[in-house]
């Protein structure tokens, strides 16, 4: 079956309707709840139940928690896996519930193991994977996903993934050379609804939409140095969605790519 | 004995503080004691008050004034314990009671009616039973509501059934302290409104305070106003409920240490059983043959003998083999938080760890373990198991949340993850005091109790402000300036404008912006607490913020928004 003639098909539906899987035809469930700043990022207003979504680029695991922060504080649990330490302040910041948030420390070669096992009750998953899976590890992870309608955010990018949120450009301000202290980020976030730009984290932590009137510098090329007014915050002429290449911005990291040649290696020899 | 059904008897032990350090120091009665909290006297007996020390006074003015006062430091843990060991003989005279604070407890006096005349025979023969048993001064106070009745304790006096809100009136507005520490600022306010008596603030309308001071106000105007807040909740019997069990020969084997933990867990449960509570965490202990010993404190939802003897297995676990290999700090990346927490687990070891231990690089080995030789531990392995009940409640206040979905579900899958991976791969998150993110992270293992190194509720000047880094680490890196030499900081800041970061990789990258640096100077007055650092927030041409700091001359990438 060509894949490339279904894509726009998929597309169609999912923005008319908001159905993004087949599934998605028999049950529609409502998605996870979002912060009102960062819902337009989302085809349906939310975190998609059910589906694999990814979040890459620069700051894409604060981009990630402040997703998750909303349903945590309507008792939805959420764990993280290969997160490193993260620093519980900034969770909060961000508005997560500490009381529904768990964190794996465990290695990265296990990643999908533990997801495997998070899957069976957790609501939101959020995990920055230690390697690429397999198609077929990945074709049963997407089943396990959508049979018990809970969300998987991945900070890397993977194949299978309904909602891809890439975070293009980001901008710090407040630092001032040495006068002041970071007081918030300009980010320009590229997802399926367009391309969106908010502060995060804002002045106090959590993502906060921009202020009306701000100036950007238009990066880049040849237009450098121009000025952009920043009421349109979602410019749609974006190019058509494509699923991202699977090693794409992968490649920077030795670890993620020696356990993904090793593991085609073993499963070759297998 | 009066049917008003909200009386209430207070007992309290005047300067406690100063009691407690005299029991701690063991000193003779009658010799003068002071107790200085942040350099100020907050409580001294009788007889240093005899001698004019008054509270307030320095340690000079003490000195000054009594030269022969024994001076200690204000010893929170240990008021609390003196006491709640003190007050044991009350707990076979009455039925219920409520341990106010150190030095202060009390008793619902329906809870009396039917075993005594009256309310004087009552306080008498409990008064006299307490003395007894500990020789404190106990001064008693009857009142309608608790805060009414804690004043008439520092009076030793009884107030008659319905005038409480006459007594309270009467009272100056500086008893609100009572409520807490936030009071100190309203109290200031009240003054000057020219609130001089209780009675002046109770006059005002309850929804005007509310209005204006919002819900602390209104709750300060309930006290003031003798309208009762919550009920007490009943102080459970303190008595400390183990198990032990001498193994006859070292092992370091876990089954059949988890054999023998299902056996013991089992007889620890029916002693519990048989006081009728029921037991939500337990502290496991092992000691080793050569005399080191591990303790942690675990809560366990299903509380059973297999899921104790789970818990004590992984505990064995990874006590030996965090012992027997001393991985543990070699792969922070697997492990974060197990440094955080090295007061709840591992070994126990005298003393606490330094403030300044997570970002001094020498002190991170100190931290974790003071690992007994490998090989004798090895071949002694564990010799005694220990299971004592930590928290004891009654049946119903043992019960989950109605509201909660699936928590069960949770619990199983996490324990589940648990088995699988080690106690420390699960972790939830928590805050503690600290001026950085890497000192405010508090991640202990899911189901055991988190033990906080510092006090969060200590001010933390200069701490850092959102927005904060996303995740934490702490690897050397070098700064440079534009002409390639080290940034060097100083107090007053950067020496030169930063240009250049270098990783441990070797990677370099080129910093765009950066923030002004700020200083923490503490614990100067004490070397082996002091912490000296200078932090600073650069942003890199790859657009990404950093936190580093710089300490003992070198800087240290402490946290990275991601």
């Amino acid at each position: 079956m060509d894949v490339m003639s279904a894509a726009p098909v998929i597309e169609q539906l999912s923005r008319e309707a908001g159905i993004s899987t087949a599934a998605a035809l028999f049950d529609k469930t409502p998605p996870h709840p979002v912060d009102p700043v960062l819902s337009p990022l989302f085809r349906r207003g939310g975190l998609p139940r059910g589906e694999l979504v990814t979040v890459t680029g620069e700051l894409s695991l604060s981009c990630g928690l402040a997703t998750v922060a909303a349903a945590t504080r309507e008792q939805k649990w959420c764990a993280g896996i290969g997160l490193d330490e993260p620093s519980v302040s900034s969770i909060a910041d961000l508005g997560v519930d500490l009381d529904h948030f768990v964190n794996l420390a465990t290695p990265g070669e296990d990643w999908l193991r533990v997801a495997s096992i998070l899957i069976e009750s957790f609501d939101i998953i959020l995990v920055d994977p230690g390697f690429a899976p397999s198609a077929s590890e990945r074709a049963r992870l997407l089943a396990k996903i959508r049979e018990r309608r809970m969300s998987l955010i991945s900070l890397r990018p993977l194949s299978g993934s309904t909602e891809q949120i890439e975070i293009t450009d980001t901008r710090w301000s407040g630092a001032e050379h040495g006068r002041g202290r970071l007081q918030s980020c300009l980010v320009r976030a590229r997802s399926q609804t367009g391309t969106h730009r908010f502060l995060l984290p804002g002045p106090s932590g959590t993502p906060t939409s921009v202020p009306a009137g701000t100036l950007e510098v238009v990066a880049g090329g040849d237009s450098a140095g121009t000025f952009a007014e920043a009421s349109d915050i979602s410019d749609t002429a974006v190019e058509a969605a494509g699923v991202p290449a699977e090693d794409a911005g992968a490649a920077d990291d030795p670890r993620w790519s020696t356990i993904t040649a090793l593991r085609q290696v073993i499963s070759h020899v297998g | 004995m009066s049917d008003e059904p909200g009386r209430i008897l207070v007992l309290t032990v005047p300067d406690w503080p100063a009691v407690a350090a005299a029991v701690e120091h063991d000193i003779a009665p009658g010799r003068p004691v002071a107790v200085l909290h942040a350099g100020k006297v907050i409580a001294a007996n009788a007889s240093a008050r005899a001698a004019g020390i008054t509270a307030g006074n320095n340690k000079r003015a003490v000195g000054y004034r009594c030269p022969e006062a024994h001076v200690a430091l204000w010893d929170e843990e240990a008021d609390n314990r003196h006491f709640s060991a003190g007050v044991g003989a009350l707990e076979d005279l009455v039925a219920r009671f409520t341990l106010l604070s150190p030095g202060t407890l009390a008793i619902p006096l329906d809870s009396l009616r039917h075993g005594y005349a009256d309310e004087a025979d009552a306080v008498e023969t409990l008064v006299s039973a307490l003395v007894d048993d500990t020789g404190w001064e106990f001064f008693p106070g009857i009142a309608d509501t608790v805060f009414a009745a804690v004043l008439a304790a520092g009076q030793a006096r009884r107030v008659e059934p319905g005038q409480t809100v006459d007594f309270l009136s009467a009272q100056p507005i500086t008893t609100l302290e009572y409520a807490g520490a936030e009071a100190t600022a309203l109290i200031e306010v009240f003054l000057q409104l020219g609130l001089r008596a209780l009675g002046d603030f109770a006059r005002l309308a309850a929804k005007d305070v509310n209005a204006r001071f919002g819900a602390f106000g209104r709750h300060l105007h309930d006290l003031a106003s003798g309208r009762e807040g919550a009920p007490l909740t009943d102080h459970v019997r303190g008595e400390q409920l183990d198990v032990e069990l001498d193994l006859d020969t070292p092992t370091t084997r876990s089954d059949p240490l988890g054999f023998l933990a299902r056996q013991l867990g089992a007889d620890l449960l029916a002693k519990v059983r048989r006081q009728g509570l029921v037991c939500t965490q337990i502290t496991i202990e092992l000691d080793a043959a050569a005399g080191q010993s591990s303790s942690r404190t675990w809560r366990i939802e299903d509380m059973q003998e297999n899921a104790i003897a789970d818990r004590l297995r992984w505990q064995a676990e990874g006590w030996l083999a965090g012992v027997s290999t001393g991985a543990e700090n070699s792969e922070p990346r697997q492990n974060p938080g197990s440094r955080h927490n090295s007061g709840s687990g591992r070994s126990t070891r005298p003393g606490h760890a330094p403030l300044s231990a997570q970002a001094d690089p020498q002190a991170l080995d100190i931290v974790d373990e003071p690992a007994p030789d490998a090989e004798d531990f090895a071949e002694d392995g564990i010799i005694a198991l220990r299971l004592i009940a930590a928290e004891l409640t009654t049946p119903i206040g043992a019960t989950r949340s109605l509201f909660d979905e699936n928590t069960g579900q949770i619990t199983h899958t996490l324990e589940r993850l648990q088995g699988l991976f080690g106690p420390d791969a699960v972790l939830v998150p928590g805050l503690q005091g600290g001026w950085d993110p890497a000192e405010t992270n508090l991640w202990t293992p899911w189901q055991q109790a988190a033990v906080p190194e510092r006090s969060p509720a200590a001010p933390w000047p200069g701490a850092l402000h959102a927005p904060r880094p996303t995740t934490v680490e702490h690897s050397a890196v070098d700064v440079l300036a534009a002409d390639g030499s080290s940034v060097e900081a100083r107090p007053s800041g950067l020496e030169a404008a930063p240009a250049t970061i270098r990783f441990p990789t070797g990677q370099t990258e080129t910093i765009t912006d950066y923030s002004g640096s700020w200083p923490i100077e503490s614990g100067w007055w004490d070397p082996s607490r002091a912490v000296y650092r200078t932090r600073l927030q650069v942003v890199t041409d790859a657009g990404r913020a950093l936190l580093l700091s710089k300490e003992h001359g070198q800087w240290y990438l402490t946290g990275r928004y991601r």
